[in-house]
């Protein structure tokens, strides 16, 4: 019997001019597009609210750095399973120590299975998130991303426009860029638990915000 | 140790002060230190920075509103842009006019204080036509732009792209119209997207789909000169020697022939979910069981294989489908050899063990392939 010829293949080589891409671009076209997928499993699974944007941070951390050595074949169901030993580690170590915990991590095994592969988001659908996204920013702040992103106006131009420091603008772009991440990769995970069960978490969060200008 | 939220908002401190301008290269020395002092910081940093570029397509949203003026919130529904009947079953509506009442900030959802230094101006339900026009046009325009850069040429005729897997690695490939391919090991498709049909063309190895409901657009695989045609279901497809095999475990999928050479046509088959059909040259064969038993044709996808009193023979050929290293039947005696089990394909090793202990087979280890001999 013959054999065939060895053959090299690229790693995880989807489209082949996307080989050479840098490991951020990879990380925001693969990883972050789930990041409504991986929120709503973090809301179903851990109940402490306020360690779900630590935990998330933990999650990236992991899978960046897995991914600088190699690429995974599958990333969102990598970046699952890797969530899932993330929330599996801190229950052993005892950091959460309760009988809802206990029964979480049960559970953590059969919500794996139920995450469905998220639609890819159409151009359009994608607009109609950044859209509902714009749109929660706070007043002041859905001015300056306006002025600075669809006016095209420099940050300069937009203090003078408003009458504002530009420190302030500054400011608010900051908060912009943070809020629109949130809403845009969050999406309706975001929205969902404000409307279920953790209202609190997000108005803290909120206040958290208005905090800081 | 800072923790999440406080590398959130220096990363988008850092991000908003490179966007300030007069950006030196003092303070980018600055900033690649920060970066590369912890990863959370670079993922922190690469998230905000891709929502801010993705926040760029607001623009869309800029065309035909004059210059100074700052539509009010959930406007967007009124204008033609998203009067599209998708746009109704897409959270996005809803979620804008949700986030009125649900913003972190306690401001009223009205468009506009009278302090406001530029003045929205309150849009007009109606607007004559031409300024409509415009809008559309420019609001098109946009999408074409946006639909190109994601390679999905939704107002062109065709969209064309091939993807492979490697020996040993399985590949999910989401399609533009929801639809998600798992490619086995080695496999290779060509997907052709038009207006009138989603067409896949299995050239090598196996491919799982999951096909997106769209009654106005077959979704079909063609292999070896037949089609699998399917509007919403879950089905294989997979390249043997000569032959192809069709596995189907939701929905209902026809399997047709192109004409023979001599003009004569191949019955079409409806397979419906639970069957496995097996086309070659002599026809199809079809057998229909459960939908588990027809699972276990797929548990590739998890990593596993599947037999149940299967010759040897057939045993290594399924392992050599994942596996560089391949399985060679020695002599025709053990290839007639019939096993069953559940065997992870990554594994050939450990398969080789089993059987070495199990039937009366020596195995002969080289570098590219494990010969099995008779004892």
């Amino acid at each position: 019997m013959g054999f065939p010829p060895s053959r090299v293949f690229v790693r995880n080589c989807g489209k082949v001019a996307l080989v050479n891409e840098s490991l951020d671009t990879w990380f925001a076209r693969e990883i972050l597009v789930h990041e409504s997928a991986l929120m709503r499993y973090l809301l179903r699974s851990w109940f402490r609210r306020d360690e779900i944007h630590d935990l998330r941070q933990d999650i990236y951390v992991r899978v960046y750095e897995a991914a600088a050595k190699a690429r995974p074949a599958m990333p969102k169901s990598f970046m699952f399973t890797t969530a899932r030993h993330l929330m599996t580690d801190r229950l052993r170590r005892g950091r959460v120590v309760s009988i809802e915990a206990v029964g979480d991590l049960d559970a953590l095994n059969v919500l794996i299975d139920d995450v469905s592969p998220e639609r890819r988001l159409s151009a359009r659908q994608e607009l109609q998130r950044l859209t509902a996204a714009f749109d929660r920013l706070p007043e002041r702040c859905r001015e300056v991303v306006w002025l600075r992103r669809v006016e095209e106006l420099s940050q300069k131009e937009v203090a003078a426009r408003m009458g504002i420091g530009e420190k302030t603008v500054e400011k608010q772009v900051a908060k912009g860029m943070r809020l629109i991440a949130e809403y845009f990769y969050g999406g309706s995970a975001v929205l969902r638990t404000s409307r279920r069960a953790a209202p609190a978490a997000e108005r803290g969060d909120g206040h958290a915000q208005q905090q800081a200008d | 140790m800072p923790n999440s939220r406080q590398i959130e908002r220096i990363a988008a401190a850092w991000l908003a002060r490179r966007d300030a301008g007069a950006w030196s290269a003092h303070e980018q020395a600055r900033l690649d230190a920060w970066l590369s002092a912890c990863t959370a910081h670079r993922i922190a940093f690469v998230r905000l920075e891709a929502a801010w570029h993705q926040s760029d397509r607001l623009k869309a949203l800029g065309a035909g509103v004059a210059s100074g003026t700052l539509p009010a919130r959930g406007a967007w529904t009124l204008s033609p842009f998203f009067d599209s009947p998708e746009a109704h079953h897409l959270p996005a509506t809803g979620a804008a006019n949700d986030a009125v009442g649900e913003t972190p900030c306690p401001q009223p959802a009205t468009p506009a204080s009278a302090t406001n230094p530029i003045r929205p101006a309150r849009r007009a339900p109606k607007r004559p036509w031409r300024t409509r026009l415009r809008y559309v046009a420019a609001a098109a325009a946009v999408i074409l732009t946006a639909s190109l850069a994601l390679g999905w040429h939704h107002y062109t005729a065709v969209e064309q792209a091939t993807y492979r897997s490697a020996m040993g690695g399985l590949q999910e490939v989401p399609l533009a119209d929801g639809s998600v391919v798992t490619l086995s090991s080695d496999s290779r498709i060509l997907v052709t997207f038009s207006h009138g049909e989603r067409h896949v063309d299995l050239q090598q190895g196996e491919a799982f789909f999951k096909v997106a409901k769209d009654p106005a657009r077959p979704f079909v695989v063609g292999a070896d000169g037949r089609r699998a045609t399917a509007v919403g279901t879950r089905f294989a497809v997979r390249h043997g020697g000569t032959d192809l095999r069709v596995v189907v475990t939701e929905g209902l999928v026809r399997l047709e022939a192109d004409n023979n050479p001599d003009g004569r046509r191949q019955p079409t088959t409806l397979l419906p979910a639970g069957s496995v059909a097996t086309a070659s040259n002599a026809g199809v064969v079809v057998r229909s069981g459960s939908i588990q038993r027809a699972e276990e044709y797929l548990s590739w996808r998890t990593g596993f294989v599947n037999f149940h009193d299967t010759p040897l023979s057939a045993a290594a050929a399924e392992f050599n489908r994942y596996n560089p290293r391949k399985i060679v039947i020695g002599d025709a005696a053990v290839g007639r050899m019939r096993i069953g089990g559940n065997f992870r394909w990554s594994n050939a090793d450990t398969f080789v063990r089993l059987l070495e202990q199990g039937f009366p087979i020596r195995a002969v280890r080289r570098d590219n392939a494990i010969v099995l001999q008779h004892r």
